[in-house]
């Protein structure tokens, strides 16, 4: 089963030992198969709205710098247990803040 | 709240491979290994709900690990000061390719290997296990107690092999990942979410393996046919469970993501591979690749394709890469040339049984406008298969193709006509005509069937049948034929003659070498050719070695051969380098383990007995090897 797993905005600025650990994570995690893919998000992004036969498109950003969502990884694991510990191990690295993660259907 | 057991649980899967390889570097024992890294978890159920999880459980789980073993090795006085020195991450990879290769260990068969390789590899418990497999868990745990004992009793090496020996060892492992793999693709009964699991298990395998080995085209094609193949598994199967065509699914479904990974594996197989021939699963994946480029069904490059499993058929001439040759050429050069090749294939017993082979004969009949004999076709996978959707959509197909024959079904004309007969006679044809009606076709009208069909499918169901027993089954089917008011379809089945009676059966002992039947294995023809022609003591014979055979010369020692053996021994020999030329079939028992000169330390098996050689030919023939000599 596959989890995607969103990360909000960091308030802190990374240290080079975290790029480091962090390097060394997503290596591991690839190798053992489990990450399918991982990136970086422009926090700002644009909405796309529909209504009727109107189609709007505004740029953002739309929430506070720490609301909004910086990262993404999408892993393929065995169960939710699994996606709870990555989460885990992935929150020990990057320290305080919070990401979401939802199971991925079809 | 983390759920520190749970955490425990999904560690022990995420690391068991790391830790259990780092213990076999010490221990040089896979039962012993698993059994430290085992204590190593207890303790972690103990400690971390109080404790916490610590930040990196792998490592943590691997230095508890590793001070159990520095303690098993001091009680046991083999303790060296080496073994306390952590092994750099270089050494971590080739540690888990080390434990990778003994679990793949050629001196295993195959269920034990993949048995073995999912529980200490991939961190599956026993249930999870017996599961993926169907099979009770008591099995499994003998299995996998029993591949240790075979691996601690054979002494298999712990060193990673290298140059000639690597290859061998390699195509072990990739046998064993794309094995587990099948096992979750082609499962299409049961809705135990630990099937479809086996070929997540697999992939996980393969992307591992390719990190470890990176320089193997052969690590990389399979693991771009596994991804490509994975990206299809919502495709395959319709909304009623019914299995999808490849060229009848709807691409959409098509997973990209996997796609492109395959594709991304696919390039790392041609950079490694540039100046090498490509290995089958090379060309497997380049296969696959040619159907994930297709948008459409219709843009398929199928000319290509069938140029590949060209290819893959002079490395793999399995039946089944040939029927998928002739549906490749079927559709690259037209249903007359596919049928021309699937023809070709009937007669082998191999695919007897195979519903798969009426089934491309039936799409391609079809396709030349030839519906009534495609139906016919059809109705025989259909009572082929033993997969009951697969059943039904046959029968939908046939259907549809044609007109359907008035008049009696096969099938049903047979119970009536066994209801009628007394017991005896009855049980004597059931079996003969069971076999019949499965390859005819159940449903199929008797009016649709032809003397020549009728005596085609005949001869392929019994190709090694003696005579007597031969015109057994033709007079069922005969009997049956005249009571069901068919008596024309038994016209073109033959009797053979039978010997005299009263005296020995006269079987020429040359007959199986002369003109050797399609069921005799290359082994037993190599060493009929091989005495014959020698005219040297069978001893002699099955006592030669690889190493002392000069090819050129066509003489070992004290045996000396000629044209039809020396055209025949390079296939025996298939690339090995040492060890007895003749082999038996069956790795030996640990009890049962010869000396080091009578067994193949490429294949971990033994020397073929003269026991055996004597059994199998007077099995063949009635005669004794000696004959061979005389003649």
């Amino acid at each position: 089963m596959r989890y995607l797993m969103l990360s909000k905005m960091q308030d802190t600025q990374p240290d080079e030992k975290l790029f480091a650990d962090m390097a060394a994570f997503i290596e591991e995690m690839t190798a053992s198969g489990v990450l399918l893919a991982t990136g970086g998000l422009d926090p700002a992004g644009f909405k796309i709205e529909s209504s009727g036969d109107d189609v709007t498109i505004t740029d953002g950003p739309f929430t506070e710098a720490k609301e909004a969502v910086g990262g993404f990884a999408l892993v393929e694991v065995r169960s939710r247990d699994e996606a709870i510990e990555l989460g885990r191990r992935f929150r020990k690295i990057v320290g305080d803040g919070e990401s979401v993660i939802h199971q991925v259907f079809g | 709240m983390i759920d520190a057991r749970a955490t425990v649980g999904v560690v022990w899967k995420q690391e068991s491979a790391r830790i259990v390889a780092a213990l076999l570097r010490m221990v040089h024992d896979v039962g012993l290994a698993e059994e430290l890294a085992h204590d190593a978890l207890v303790t972690a159920m103990e400690r971390w709900p109080a404790e916490g999880v610590p930040d990196n459980p792998g490592a943590w789980l691997t230095t508890v690990a590793r001070r159990r073993a520095v303690d098993h090795l001091r009680r046991s006085r083999r303790f060296d000061s080496t073994d306390l020195e952590p092994p750099d991450v270089a050494e971590q990879s080739d540690d888990v390719l080390r434990l990778m290769f003994i679990s793949c260990h050629p001196v295993l068969d195959r269920p034990a290997r993949a048995a073995l390789t999912l529980r200490v590899v991939a961190g599956l418990s026993v249930p999870e296990i017996a599961r993926a497999f169907l099979i009770g868990e008591p099995a499994i745990a003998h299995r996998i107690a029993a591949a240790k004992r075979t691996l601690s009793a054979s002494g298999a090496a712990y060193g990673l092999p290298s140059g000639a020996e690597l290859s061998g060892r390699l195509a072990s492992v990739l046998e064993v990942v794309y094995l587990v793999f099948n096992e979750g693709y082609a499962a299409t009964s049961g809705d135990d979410l630990m099937r479809p699991g086996l070929c997540l298990e697999a992939l996980r395998l393969g992307r591992l393996l390719a990190e470890l080995a990176p320089d193997e085209p052969e690590v990389h094609g399979l693991v771009a046919l596994m991804e490509i193949q994975q990206s299809r598994s919502a495709a395959r199967t319709g909304a009623r469970g019914e299995p999808v065509q490849l060229h009848e699914q709807n691409r959409g479904r098509w997973d990209r993501l996997l796609i492109n990974r395959g594709f991304a594996a696919m390039l790392r197989a041609r950079a490694t591979g540039a100046a090498k021939t490509p290995g089958p699963y090379v060309l497997q994946a380049a296969i696959a690749v040619c159907h994930a480029q297709a948008r459409t069904a219709q843009e398929t490059d199928w000319e290509r394709i069938a140029t590949l499993y060209e290819a893959l058929e002079r490395l793999l001439p399995t039946p089944v890469v040939r029927l998928n040759r002739a549906v490749a050429v079927g559709f690259a050069r037209g249903p007359q040339a596919g049928l021309a090749l699937v023809d070709a294939l009937r007669a082998d017993p191999a695919l007897r049984d195979y519903h798969l082979l009426p089934g491309v004969r039936g799409d391609l009949l079809l396709r030349s406008g030839r519906g009534a004999e495609a139906r016919t076709e059809w109705e025989r996978a259909a009572s082929l298969t033993r997969n009951a959707a697969e059943r039904d959509f046959l029968r939908a197909r046939a259907a549809t193709a044609g007109t359907a024959g008035r008049g009696p079904e096969l099938g049903a004309m047979v119970d009536e006509f066994l209801a009628g007969l007394g017991s005896g006679t009855a049980s004597a044809y059931r079996k003969s005509l069971a076999r019949m009606r499965r390859a005819l076709g159940e449903r199929i009208s008797l009016t649709t069937l032809d003397a020549a069909g009728v005596a085609a499918v005949v001869a392929s169901l019994w190709p090694d049948a003696a005579p007597r027993g031969w015109n057994r089954h033709l007079a069922a089917f005969r009997s049956f034929a005249a009571w069901a008011g068919f008596p024309q379809l038994a016209a073109e089945l033959k009797n053979r003659a039978l010997p005299p009676a009263g005296e020995p059966v006269p079987v020429d002992p040359l007959l199986p070498v002369l003109r050797i039947p399609s069921g005799v294995p290359l082994r037993e023809r190599v060493l009929w050719l091989m005495v014959r022609e020698s005219g040297a003591p069978i001893r002699a014979v099955l006592a030669l070695d690889v190493q002392d055979l000069d090819l050129a010369r066509r003489a070992g020692p004290a045996v000396a051969w000629r044209e039809q053996t020396a055209a025949l021994l390079p296939e025996l020999i298939a690339g090995r380098a040492r060890g007895p030329l003749f082999l038996s079939d069956r790795r030996p028992g640990p009890a049962r383990r010869p000396g080091p000169a009578d067994l193949c330390p490429e294949t971990g098996r033994r020397r073929l007995s003269y026991e055996r050689a004597e059994y199998l030919f007077k099995r063949a023939t009635g005669r004794t090897l000696r004959t061979l000599r005389m003649s």
